[in-house]
């Protein structure tokens, strides 16, 4: 979820007005915002925003808009989105970026004044875009340059890696773009993008002069935007159209909001898009949506009026007409967000507010219960209890030491069965656990110090190997239970299994069995209705010594799945 | 008589009236001459005084160290036998041949006896033996020095005789020089003698117990005292006409452990129970998921950030399911892509059935419920699930590295945004005892209109309870869902924390047996 840091007089500035704190935490869910932080000396402030698919309140402009909008009870208004006015610019694309970063878009901000905190904020804006919402650059990033720099038309080509040279941005030699990537921190942090790439892309303006190496970086001589700055080119590249346009109209809006006029630039593809050949930017992107009046009324659960749902709609910045019992809504070019009519209706309840709804109980009879293998697992948990356990619960993530090495279970084993998980984080929890006896094994090295006797047990999940089961492994409740005194043995845990077998009315017998974990001889496999349903035994002092436990321990192991 | 005193006098253990009658005489006596007078031995008379000096009858007037030495197992032995040395000594003089090979078996001493034996006869300074050809022992003519020939055995003896310990203060002034020489290895010693100090106290009764002893009398009144009832006392009908010695109720009993569930568990059992007594029914899932149940099915597309290599835990082997459920992949697929009937125009992208394949662990309990709604639930329904889940995180004070969700759904015609605000307060005021509620807007990929829930608790204040929605019907749609349903999750954990007085996340997992022990919810 995207956080940004804002300037609570930047914020009054682009609302127009002043707003206290209160206030501004009032009108925050317009946003889905949440106040994470002000300092009331520098007025800074941490806002979390948490649409994921609303890129536009990402940065203070996008939240101001959205307020403001609620306040005019209309859209702000940007005539620039609607397409018809004639580019003032150019940019080609060459035939061979289709392969490797198909897409570009850009305008032109002019007559701006750029101001300390308008270049903090363009710059988080971008950072932000390009990071989370353009996926670190891969699905899209931003350049911007000096206006003034620049002759048109500029061409967007691709160059053999050691064809060109340039200064980059917080360098003070030209480089080839092969040492960008490998020597730039830009160029090591983002060279990934380009790993497939045999030529790479470059923007370069009418006498060749070399604007930038996207998505890498900007040259220093063009595009290096300072504070003072009154007109900036602005481009987008990626490698998916839409959210290319959507940057571009975002950027824009911003920038407007700051004082700006925005000029369309025209772009020119040699092989088709989903927009045709020429795609002048910024324009429009989603197509009008037909909501039905009664998908409000059967959603929300009360009837909504049609003059009702038409301005509640449009102080959330919609266009929104009614057609006999439908509505015609649009969002502006700022959003690229609906995907289904529940989303407009969303948005109508948040302009009308959560609270002016009144919540309804649920009303219709149903009847509730327990999974036939918890009711087993808490009556086998209560019987433990009675009998003088103290319940435990453990992480399921764990390890191979102590799942396999400690509990001397043979190595040609491999993994013991264990699931792995690739992209391990901590060595710590690398894998799922199969039993819960070492988990148990866990809690009576830690223990030591707790007075004696320790009669624990727990019931849990586990994960099992299991080439039948559809996933390859198959989750089983399993309870373990252990004993550990000074005297603890066989005898006294097997009265223990034996009368929580009576309880939960499960006749069983035991079998010897050899088990690395257990001592032989004194090891028994529980077998239940014809299976093998679990193991007892006293642990195998090397385990104990394994574990560093220098008490003597007894434990068994039931999978309770396979008894229920 | 006061009503303390005769309180007191009735509860008096049988050894503490011995000590009392023998500092009845002599009111202010050292440990060992109470000893000796009482008759008692050191562990009765310690718990005998224990006792007293907690009731305020006795106390500790001063107290001194007292340097003794004791006799070993070794020294026992040797006081009984003679030692080694003499007996070597005497067997050669005898005449007898003996090489230092089957010394051990003739006197039946360990190889460490032997080794010191030797050592002391051939001591450098003063040889008594030396060895011959073939290793046979020859007496020199020399007698063994008197420290070793005679006071040795004599202490012995005495230590013997004495309990085992004298003090050093009754040592002979050549005692106590034998005393350092073996102390000091100036002859190879093996462990004969300890030196040792002992605590005594000089024990005197306070001015209550003054009081007390006064009224003391030698037997109180001929009764017989009973200590414990047993068996024999009620089938004889003995009991009768005996008293039962009264016990100093105050005192701290002796720790013992319970029975009873882990104070985590306890209180996810009570929110068990509450969800059951709402009408819920319980749903169960696998740990290891495939991603299709866990994200696409939840209409999260493929390339959606909280399903990065970051976000979730991928499974090495098995790395994928073999097969995708059909219909509903297929389904679930065209959804992504296009909409497919659903209404929506989708994501917009090419969905790779492979992907969806791939096996992690599972990130959200709400994948329990994608299966649930692929299962024809019942309508109206409502399900729940206590699920644990698993979140690519640094493991610290707010991050376990597994932890359980608590989450639902609710089936049914009548379902609206309303009824989902219903039925989240009905969650505030039945779980967190709200008297507040607050609800905003918040993003869930897979529902619209999406909540969030605040409560003011009425100890913790404001916090976020939970988050919900009514399910997009891009993910009803696809699992043959045709009403509306309403996805719900808790975030308990924070309640449970501060019901148990845990600040730190961990600790709900903890391994130290105290901790769990000790913790209890508070009311």
């Amino acid at each position: 979820m995207p956080t940004i840091q804002i300037k609570m007089k930047d914020l009054e500035h682009l609302l127009g007005r002043s707003i206290t704190l209160s206030e501004l935490g009032d009108r925050l869910p317009l946003v889905k915002g949440e106040i994470k932080g002000y300092d009331e000396a520098t007025g800074e402030m941490k806002l979390e925003l948490n649409d994921t698919n609303r890129p536009d309140l990402w940065c203070v402009e996008g939240v101001a808009r959205q307020i403001r909008t609620h306040r005019l009870k209309k859209a702000v208004p940007y005539p620039f989105y609607n397409g018809k006015r004639k580019a003032a610019a150019v940019v080609e694309v060459a035939p061979s970026l289709k392969t490797i970063r198909p897409y570009i878009g850009a305008c032109i901000a002019r007559g701006l004044m750029i101001s300390d905190e308008a270049l903090v904020q363009l710059i988080q804006t971008q950072e932000k875009l390009s990071e989370s919402f353009g996926r670190k650059r891969q699905l899209v990033s931003i350049g911007l340059y000096r206006f003034a720099e620049i002759s048109f038309p500029v061409t967007y080509k691709t160059v053999r890696p050691d064809e060109v040279r340039f200064v980059p941005l917080g360098f003070d030699s030209a480089m080839t773009l092969r040492a960008i990537l490998e020597k730039h921190p830009k160029g090591m942090t983002y060279a990934g993008i380009l790993s497939t790439a045999s030529e790479y892309p470059l923007l370069v303006d009418r006498e060749n002069k070399i604007l930038s190496f996207p998505p890498i970086i900007n040259s220093r001589d063009v595009g290096e935007v300072q504070v003072g700055d009154r007109d900036l080119f602005v481009e987008v590249t990626g490698t998916d159209l839409r959210m290319v346009i959507l940057t571009v109209n975002i950027l824009a809006a911003n920038l407007s909001d700051r004082g700006a006029g925005i000029e369309p630039v025209e772009v020119r593809y040699p092989y088709p898009t989903d927009f045709g050949r020429k795609i002048t930017m910024p324009m429009g992107l989603a197509k009008p949506m037909t909501v039905a009046l009664n998908h409000f009324n059967s959603a929300l659960g009360e009837t909504i009026s049609m003059p009702k749902a038409v301005s509640v709609l449009k102080a959330y910045g919609y266009d929104a007409k009614s057609r006999g019992r439908n509505l015609a809504v649009s969002v502006p070019a700022y959003r690229d967000d609906l995907l289904h009519p529940v989303d407009v209706v969303e948005d109508f309840a948040i302009s009308r507010g959560y609270e002016s709804f009144e919540p309804e109980m649920p009303s219709e009879f149903t009847v509730g219960g327990l999974s036939p293998i918890e009711q087993f697992s808490d009556r086998a948990r209560e019987s433990m209890i009675g009998m003088g356990f103290q319940e435990v619960i453990s992480n399921i993530l764990t390890n191979r030491e102590e799942s396999v090495v400690r509990m001397n279970r043979p190595d040609s084993n491999g993994n013991g069965d264990l699931v792995m998980v690739e992209n391990v984080m901590s060595q710590t929890y690398s894998a799922l656990r199969n039993r819960i006896i070492p988990s148990l094994l866990r809690v009576e090295a830690a223990s030591s110090k707790s007075f004696y006797p320790h009669r624990i047990f727990e019931a849990g999940d586990t994960a099992i190997m299991d080439a039948k089961a559809p996933e390859g492994t198959r989750t089983a409740l399993k309870l373990a239970v252990l004993i550990a005194h000074p005297a603890a043995n066989f005898s006294e845990l097997h009265s223990g299994l034996d009368l929580l077998m009576y309880y939960i009315g499960k006749p069983y017998q035991l079998e010897p069995a050899v088990h690395p974990s257990f001592i032989d001889g004194r090891a028994g496999r529980i077998v239940s209705g014809g299976r093998a349903v679990g193991l007892i035994g006293e642990l195998h002092p090397q385990v104990l010594q394994n574990w560093q436990i220098i008490m003597p321990c007894a434990a068994f192991e039931l999978d309770l799945g396979l008894l229920v | 008589m006061s009503q303390e005193i005769e309180q007191l006098l009735s509860g008096l253990h049988p050894l503490e009236r011995k000590v009392l009658a023998t500092l009845k005489i002599r009111p202010t006596l050292w440990d060992h001459v109470l000893m000796q007078e009482s008759g008692l031995d050191e562990s009765r008379l310690s718990m005998a005084f224990g006792w007293l000096l907690t009731k305020g009858i006795a106390k500790v007037e001063e107290e001194k160290a007292t340097p003794f030495v004791s006799i070993t197992e070794l020294g026992r032995k040797y006081a009984e036998h003679g030692i080694p040395e003499k007996r070597i000594l005497n067997r050669l003089k005898a005449g007898e041949k003996i090489s230092v090979k089957n010394l051990s078996e003739l006197e039946s001493l360990d190889s460490s006896e032997v080794s010191t034996a030797l050592g002391n006869l051939r001591n450098k300074d003063h040889e008594v033996v030396w060895m011959g050809p073939g290793g046979v022992l020859e007496p020199t003519g020399a007698s063994l020095p008197v420290m070793i020939e005679g006071l040795l055995p004599e202490l012995l003896r005495r230590l013997s005789a004495t309990a085992g310990s004298i003090n050093e203060s009754d040592l002979s002034s050549e005692e106590k020089h034998l005393l350092d020489d073996v102390l000091e290895k100036k002859w190879k010693t093996r462990g004969v003698i300890k030196r040792n100090e002992k605590k005594s106290k000089c024990l005197a009764l306070t001015e209550l117990g003054r009081d007390l002893v006064r009224q003391l009398t030698p037997d109180m009144g001929g009764v017989e005292e009973v200590a414990q009832l047993t068996p024999d006392l009620l089938k004889d009908d003995a009991w009768r006409g005996k008293s039962f010695r009264k016990y100093n109720i105050g005192l701290k009993p002796s720790r013992t452990a319970a029975g009873r569930k882990h104070p985590y568990r306890e209180f996810l059992d009570s929110v068990k129970v509450k969800l059951v007594s709402m009408g819920f029914e319980e749903m169960r899932g696998p740990l290891v998921e495939s991603e299709f149940w866990n994200s696409d099915a939840l209409f999260m597309p493929q390339f959606h950030p909280a399903r990065d290599i970051h976000d979730v835990y991928f499974v090495d082997h098995p790395k994928s399911v073999t097969s995708l459920p059909e219909p509903y992949a297929a389904q679930v697929g065209k959804t992504h892509e296009t909409g497919w009937k659903t209404g929506s125009h989708g994501w917009r992208y090419s969905f790779d059935p492979e992907r969806a394949k791939r096996l992690v662990l599972r990130s959200q309990g709400t994948s329990v419920s994608a299966r649930t709604l692929a299962a024809s639930p019942k309508i109206p329904g409502k399900y729940f699930s206590i699920a644990r889940c698993f979140r690519y995180d640094l493991v610290d004070a707010t991050h376990a590295p597994d932890f359980f969700q608590v989450e639902g759904i609710a089936l049914g015609e009548a379902i609206t945004f309303r009824t989902l605000l219903g039925l989240l307060k009905l969650f505030a005021t039945e779980m967190a005892h709200a008297t507040e509620v607050k609800y905003l807007p918040a993003y869930f990929p897979y529902t619209e209109p999406s909540v969030e829930m605040h409560v003011k608790h009425p100890k913790l204040g404001w916090m976020e309870l939970g988050g919900a929605g009514l399910f997009r019907p891009e993910v009803t749609g696809p699992l043959g869902v045709k009403v509306p349903v309403i996805a719900w999750g808790l975030g308990l954990d924070r309640m449970a924390m501060v019901a148990l007085g845990i600040g730190d996340i961990r600790d709900l997992f903890s391994s130290d047996l105290d901790l769990i022990r000790t913790k209890r919810a508070r009311g």
